[in-house]
């Protein structure tokens, strides 16, 4: 017993060579730069909360942004998960603190609808553990059709491939026919999407599958993000963003 | 790279298959012999819920319409490798529709083998991840157990090939697919918003890589260009369960309609015209089944061909 | 003249875990991928969850816990007793180091430059309190430069791509140019070869990340350090070495320094891990327990045993003050001599 309380003492009060000599100041000034850090984040635009980046598209299940990046230790163990090569290590869209954490970039992959992978392996739950069931129910951002790229809008063609490829149980783009002429004078019937803010989870399959390439004619922004009740379009009934 | 030489063969194979049956009986059986049905339609008599129960139809279904035709002895030869090319399309459970369902494509595969195939290959190139895709649909354990090889398609593989169709003069196909002895075409009836369904001639779409999303300006002639260059030896359309809205993907159990029938036939047209009639549409109001039929790759009027209705 | 070393067996028990707890992280790295259906691989996050910083941060920022990352408690446990055994026998990341740094040539003199203690070794303190203030106030940004988590990110968004890449090409090139005469082609054996590794080691399809230049060349840049600093960023840069350091500041396993027998010729210091400083004033917050001084002193002047820092004395100056006046029992006195002549201390994998 002596011996153990010895080494206690030891631990509290160790002689000088067994001291770990940080010095006063220097401690002082790593303190500082951490609220420095800190202070610099905080006023990155995205931390206002006025704006929003639209490529700040995160996996579903993902925390509230502050919550999120209050867990996040940009492990990347999300993005080597993901089936569908979807989610990367963010720049800047998230902020500076945001470097490194996942974001989905929708012209690269898609979340697939039935996987709930990267919220299965997050070591921190900064990706929530969440059933299928209910990874289908949240959204993570809303598609919006380019009208000057998409083919039936912009050029009297055929095409149809986002809602084709649209995986909910209703599709979350649908279509109005119209009739156009096309650059030789013909008239042709061509349908035109558009899509529903209520069913679509801007999984970004559409992004990744539409013919259009750089940029595709049909892209995903954050806006309508479950998570976030300020980055809204519609008008909801409650303050989680639920219609 | 062209491999028409054997499509052409193979198509002039197919329709004096009939020809070629009648000779190898001999002279006497020129008259007597009826020759083999082009296309046969079995229905099961009952509908069931429960797993096994639906298995079985599908392996009864399977079965009896493959016995209308002839046995599977007539498409596939001994020693052949055939590849059956299922729609795999979609990570989506068998129920749901989106694909083939696995008990006819693992009945296949056992009757391949029993007409003395040596190698019996499942596969398709899907739209979600093959990893996904394949366990989920429920095909890949199904013909694994029934002894085929089920691989994920190899990149390296995918050759530019001349079409020398109408629309597609020259497409990215999967070199293993068309150097098979035999291709069996093994669709599922589903609604599509573009051409109104996805049958079996769509199904071959799979066979292709490169930018397939830009064959839909054109989808009547595309899939005609490909049906033509591929014309696989046989066609199973799945119509047990069919995917009546909201296809190809599906999702919604409630679009999922009991049909509980099996078609298969040599004619890919008169084939899927009768899954467009299963789904509640004119085969005449599909573009590839029209194209395809005005280009004589096969018949829409199917019942022109005295199809073998069975009721299992 | 002192001979070499024969290798001490601790040592190549050190290696072996090493070897096998960087093969673990591997092995779940390749783990983290699609099982059908819908699986994500068993106890693919385990580094995680036994790390205690990404513990500690995780609770300061967040306010709360996972489960699993009480696992951390045990390392902790370890660490409060032996010290920052963790780096020396446990890290993945730190074997990799580790393992450049033996990559080193050059003569024992360089080494024992690049393998001595620098005081630039506490700037992997101040990241340590910089992070947790942060922490503290809600910004999680620890992960940045956590050892696990800046291995496994690399590896995800550019090591492992890359190295896909580059196999992928190479077998396709094969595939495609088909070398070989009459009906022996190279193909033969790549084509099974590539089969094996498309099912166990390479990814579904080419994974391509945004920024993955950055984090790569950020990766091929601190390992490459190594070459000019032993175990650079165990030593100067690690956060969890750091806490690991605060918490084993006082270890009960101790460096024991056989006054009497050493004779200053300082070859504890060519292959020191750590830059824990043997041979004045062991330091035991930068110790690896690598046990390579032990193995490599010709007069078997250092052990290890248990005990608190008054029984068990350091070297320092003042126990060497307290030496006979005259060069006593065995104390031959060669100092820098030894490592002029260079001597062959070079081993691999140290």
């Amino acid at each position: 017993m002596n011996r153990f309380s010895r080494w206690i003492a030891d631990f509290l009060h160790p002689p000088k060579e067994a001291r770990l000599d940080l010095g006063r100041r220097a401690v002082l000034g790593a303190s500082l730069a951490g609220v420095g850090a800190k202070l610099l984040f905080g006023i990155a635009p995205e931390a206002s909360k006025r704006t929003f980046n639209p490529a700040l598209i995160r996996p579903p299940g993902a925390l509230a942004e502050d919550d999120f990046l209050a867990r996040c230790i940009r492990c990347g163990e999300c993005m080597k998960v993901c089936p569908t090569n979807a989610i990367h290590p963010a720049s800047l869209e998230g902020g500076f603190e945001g470097l490194w954490t996942p974001v989905l970039v929708t012209s690269l992959g898609y979340c697939d609808y039935e996987c709930n992978l990267c919220s299965q392996v997050c070591p921190t739950h900064a990706i929530r553990q969440i059933e299928v069931a209910e990874k289908q129910k949240i959204k993570i951002g809303l598609a919006y059709i380019d009208r000057s790229r998409c083919l039936p809008w912009a050029y009297s063609k055929t095409c149809i491939v986002c809602e084709e490829h649209c995986p909910t149980p209703k599709k979350a783009i649908w279509f109005e026919e119209v009739e156009v002429r096309n650059i030789q004078g013909e008239k042709l019937t061509v349908k035109q999407p558009r899509v529903d803010p209520e069913l679509c989870i801007g999984c970004g399959i559409c992004e990744v599958k539409c013919p259009v390439r750089a940029p595709a004619a049909v892209r995903v922004a954050s806006v309508g993000e479950s998570r976030n009740p300020e980055n809204q379009i519609l008008l909801t009934t409650d303050s989680y963003g639920q219609g | 790279m062209a491999h028409l030489d054997r499509r052409n063969f193979l198509r002039a194979g197919v329709t004096a298959g009939a020809g070629l049956g009648i000779s190898l009986l001999g002279p006497r059986h020129l008259v007597s012999s009826p020759q083999p049905p082009a296309l046969s339609i079995a229905h099961y008599k009952t509908s069931p819920t429960d797993p096994d129960g639906i298995a079985e139809e599908a392996r009864r279904l399977t079965r009896q319409a493959i016995d209308a035709l002839g046995g599977m002895g007539r498409f596939v030869s001994k020693g052949n490798v055939v590849w059956i090319k299922p729609d795999i399309g979609w990570d989506r459970r068998p129920e749901q529709a989106a694909t083939t369902n696995p008990d006819v494509v693992a009945t296949l595969v056992a009757l391949c083998y029993q007409a003395g195939a040596k190698k019996v290959l499942v596969s398709d190139n899907p739209c979600n991840p093959a990893r996904l895709s394949y366990p989920r649909s429920g095909i890949q354990p199904a013909a694994e157990k029934a002894g085929a090889e089920v691989p994920f398609l190899d990149e390296r593989k995918f050759r530019k090939m001349s079409l020398n169709g109408k629309v597609l003069k020259e497409w990215e196909v999967y070199q293993d697919i068309v150097e098979a002895d035999r291709l069996i075409n093994v669709p599922i009836a589903k609604n599509h918003n573009l051409c109104l369904a996805t049958l079996g001639m769509k199904n071959l779409m799979g066979v292709l890589g490169g930018a397939r999303n830009r064959l839909h300006q054109d989808l009547g002639g595309t899939v005609a260009d490909l049906a033509a260059f591929l014309e696989p030896r046989l066609v199973v359309l799945d119509a047990i369960r069919i995917l009546t809205a909201n296809g190809p993907v599906g999702g919604n159990l409630a679009d999922v309609k009991r049909k509980d029938t099996l078609v298969a036939g040599v004619d890919q047209v008169a084939v899927d015209a009768v899954g467009a009639t299963l789904l509640g549409y004119k085969p005449e109001s599909i573009v590839y089944i029209v194209q395809g039929n005005a280009r004589g790759l096969g018949t829409m009027d199917f019942k022109s061909l005295s199809p073998r209705q069975l009721e299992v | 003249m002192a001979k070499k070393q024969k290798t001490s067996w601790i040592v190549w028990l050190r290696r072996l875990a090493q070897t096998g707890f960087f093969l673990l992280f591997c092995y779940l790295f390749l783990q983290t991928v699609y099982h059908p259906i819908n699986q994500a691989g068993r106890g693919v996050t385990l580094f995680f969850n036994l790390d205690p910083l990404v513990a500690l941060c995780s609770w300061l920022a967040s306010h709360a816990l996972v489960g699993a990352m009480l696992l951390s408690l045990a390392t902790l446990a370890v660490t409060f007793i032996c010290g920052r055994w963790f780096c020396g026998w446990v890290c993945p990341f730190g074997a990799l180091h580790n393992f450049f740094t033996s990559l080193r040539g050059g003569p024992a003199k360089q080494k024992l430059e690049a393998g001595g203690y620098h005081r630039w070794q506490k700037a992997k303190y101040y990241l340590l309190v910089a992070f947790l203030v942060a922490a503290l106030l809600g910004a999680d940004v620890v992960g940045w430069l956590d050892p696990f988590s800046f291995f496994f990110r690399s590896l995800s968004t550019s090591i492992y791509p890359a190295i896909n890449k580059g196999l992928v090409a190479a077998f396709t090139w094969v595939y495609d140019a088909n070398p070989g005469v009459g009906p022996v082609r190279l193909t033969l054996v790549t084509e099974p070869v590539y089969s094996f590794l498309r099912k166990y080691f390479l990814a579904a399809a080419q994974p391509y990340y945004w920024g993955s230049l950055l984090v790569g060349s950020l990766f091929i840049t601190v390992v490459a350090l190594n070459f000019w600093r032993a175990r650079f960023w165990c030593r100067y840069v690690c956060p969890l070495g750091g806490l690991l350091g605060v918490v084993g500041k006082n270890p009960l396993v101790r460096l024991n320094k056989h006054q009497e027998k050493c004779n200053n010729c300082r070859l504890c210091l060519v292959d020191c891990q750590g830059g824990a400083a043997p041979d004045k004033g062991w330091k035991p917050s930068e110790c690896f327990y690598c046990w390579n001084c032990k193995s490599d002193c010709p007069a078997q002047a250092i052990t290890f045993t248990v005990g608190s820092p008054h029984e068990v004395t350091c070297h320092s100056e003042r126990s060497e003050e307290s030496r006979p006046a005259s060069p006593g029992v065995g104390a031959v006195r060669e100092p820098p001599l030894l490592i002029d002549r260079g001597i062959e201390v070079g081993k691999k994998l140290r």
